[in-house]
């Protein structure tokens, strides 16, 4: 159960990461008119967007790895835990 | 030889190769059931799933669209990335729930589980509407990699292989494979496009960034070129990103062929590692083909917006003229794209056939009349679309758009109703046709987007909005689902889950 639990966590904050990430990919606290600076031969608001998408793949492989995904669904047993796997 | 020749040898003995793997594909059947032809059997393990997920994701749109639309834009088209990625990411809503009950109803196609989610008089014309939606999407979709495919093959060979006659031939080579080997045919020649595609991709961008000097001289150029395609994105633009990512995560995890691979994985786990692999490919293939694009600017100079879907296979007709090395990387790299996009093309047909014999006409059957239905309309469907791929105004990018506004409509009736038991048949019904009549129709008014956000994701909020207020008033017309016969069953994190008793 607790391990069920802790995946669980682990699985919420992944995805509160990936929104976090997504909304600081979107370079909308940037002024349109800067003059242009490079990063890794990139222009650094898309060095920064690319930087949040290789965190985003990280995080949501994380998250995918503590999926569980059933090919049995539950039979109603009244129980409100998890599957004995989960 | 020059290239063009040399073109046209790859693509008979690729062709060849194909028609080989659909004659093995089909002395592997091991019945004539839809549930063989059209999910494999339900037998695809990690490795094979993996690949016909990629090679059916990233498509015709992806190697020529996607360069087209970051030359038009610049290197705001980064966004593509992201919204690759948020697919991946939106698969987590669906797959943990959809699965079990998918494995535990023996599921064919997304029609399947409405049948069994929603009952009442509003059911039935709920389930036809998400299947025009998603037939309509997937006819657009097999419509773009027609139209990619004469582009690849006609440039590449330098016109020795017209664009009429590489739309129909290949067309009748994917019917062909298709219907012999149904979706073991499907997933092993995915496989092995999934593999070319990533090769060729590598190989075109090393020899782009050899030959611009690196990626700083490839800015700086573009800088010089066109310097907006460089700046910090103006705040319009930076809503249209959002926006785009918000359309393509939500429709694109209600692709019916997507939709169908969930339910053709061998296991669970096997699905988890596919989806865990496959969140890092946009940044092997969707960055790469942006950084193409964003290259072209400063060796092309296109003014037609239509052109620019053929930035790829006008780099391959330069980098093929070489000779030597080049000649073969190239042709790789054409045998790469030509693969990605028949890849996608198959998979669509095959879905269409599925779609509309079992949810679009009602043949739920398990037996090989069903089966032989499916297969013929496909067949009729893409001798229908090749007439519109031979008109060649419309750009890969707006066909792409047009398909996601029509998708996310069905988002109430997948997304919605997988975790809330409360939504109802009616008002889902109601808000699926509110929301595709205001989208097709501003669409079809020239109105594409309202404030930088797509009139699509305004049209499914509103959709959304009817759905959900609806069945909140809803009381008494429709019986609740569990005393339809529905039980509930614990999703992957002991959340509940829908499912009946008695299976399909």
């Amino acid at each position: 159960m607790n391990g069920w639990r802790s995946r669980r966590s682990l699985h919420r904050a992944c995805m509160v990461l990936i929104v976090l990430l997504y909304i600081v990919s979107v370079p909308w606290y940037r002024d349109d008119g800067a003059p242009l600076r490079l990063w890794f031969g990139l222009p650094d608001w898309v060095a920064v967007a690319l930087l949040c998408y290789v965190g985003v793949a990280i995080v949501n492989a994380v998250a995918w790895s503590v999926t569980e995904i059933s090919d049995v669904p539950d039979v109603p047993d009244g129980s409100n835990g998890p599957k004995a796997s989960r | 030889m020059n290239f063009g020749v040399w073109g046209v040898v790859a693509l008979v003995v690729y062709l060849v190769a194909l028609l080989g793997v659909a004659e093995i594909a089909r002395r592997a059947k091991r019945d004539t059931s839809p549930s063989d032809h059209f999910l494999a059997g339900r037998s695809l393990g990690t490795f094979v799933l993996f690949l016909t997920l990629y090679a059916t994701a990233y498509s015709g749109n992806s190697l020529l669209g996607y360069p087209g639309r970051a030359y038009r834009d610049g290197y705001s088209f980064i966004m593509a990335t992201g919204f690759m990625m948020s697919i991946i990411v939106m698969f987590h809503v669906i797959v943990p729930r959809l699965r079990p009950l998918a494995v535990h109803h023996a599921f064919v196609t997304p029609g399947d589980y409405l049948r069994l989610r929603f009952s009442g008089p509003w059911a039935k014309p709920l389930r036809l509407a998400v299947a025009i939606l998603m037939s309509l999407a997937l006819a657009n979709f097999l419509l773009a990699q027609l139209k990619a495919m004469g582009d690849v093959a006609s440039v590449v060979t330098d016109g020795r292989i017209s664009y009429p006659l590489a739309v129909i031939g290949l067309a009748g080579v994917i019917l062909f494979y298709e219907t012999r080997g149904g979706m073991r045919a499907v997933a092993w020649t995915d496989a092995a496009q999934g593999i070319a595609m990533l090769l060729g991709l590598a190989a075109l961008f090393g020899w782009l960034m050899s030959e611009a000097g690196g990626l700083t001289e490839i800015t700086r150029a573009v800088a010089v070129r066109r310097p907006s395609a460089v700046s910090v994105p103006t705040a319009m633009v930076c809503i249209n990103w959002v926006s785009t990512i918000v359309l393509m995560g939500l429709a694109s995890v209600l692709y019916p062929q997507a939709i169908q691979r969930i339910f053709a994985a061998k296991s669970g786990r096997a699905l988890k590692r596919s989806f865990a692999g496959m969140t890092f490919m946009p940044l092997a293939t969707t960055l790469v083909v942006t950084l193409i694009g964003v290259a072209a600017i400063a060796r092309f100079e296109i003014t037609n917006a239509a052109d620019t879907d053929e930035i790829v296979p006008m780099l391959l007709r330069d980098w093929g003229a070489a000779g030597g090395f080049s000649t073969w990387a190239a042709l790789l790299v054409f045998l790469g794209a030509l693969s990605a996009i028949m890849s996608t093309a198959d998979s669509c047909l095959l879905s269409l056939g599925s779609l509309l014999s079992r949810d679009l006409l009602g043949r739920e059957g398990g037996d090989e009349k069903a089966t032989r239905l499916g297969k013929l309309l496909a067949g009729g469907i893409l001798v229908a679309t090749i007439p519109f791929a031979l008109w060649r105004e419309l750009t890969l990018w707006r066909l792409i758009e047009l398909k996601m506004e029509l998708l996310i409509q069905c988002v109430p009736a997948f997304l919605i109703a997988l975790h809330w038991s409360r939504l109802r048949a009616g008002p889902v019904f109601a808000g699926i046709v509110v929301g595709t009549i205001f989208s097709a129709g501003l669409s079809l008014a020239g109105v594409t987007r309202l404030g930088g956000v797509h009139i699509g994701v305004v049209g499914c909020g509103l959709n959304a909005l009817i759905a959900v207020i609806g069945s909140l008033r809803q009381s008494g017309d429709e019986a609740p689902i569990d005393e339809a016969g529905a039980s509930r069953s614990r999703g992957p994190f002991g959340h509940s889950i829908l499912s009946t008793t008695s299976g399909t």
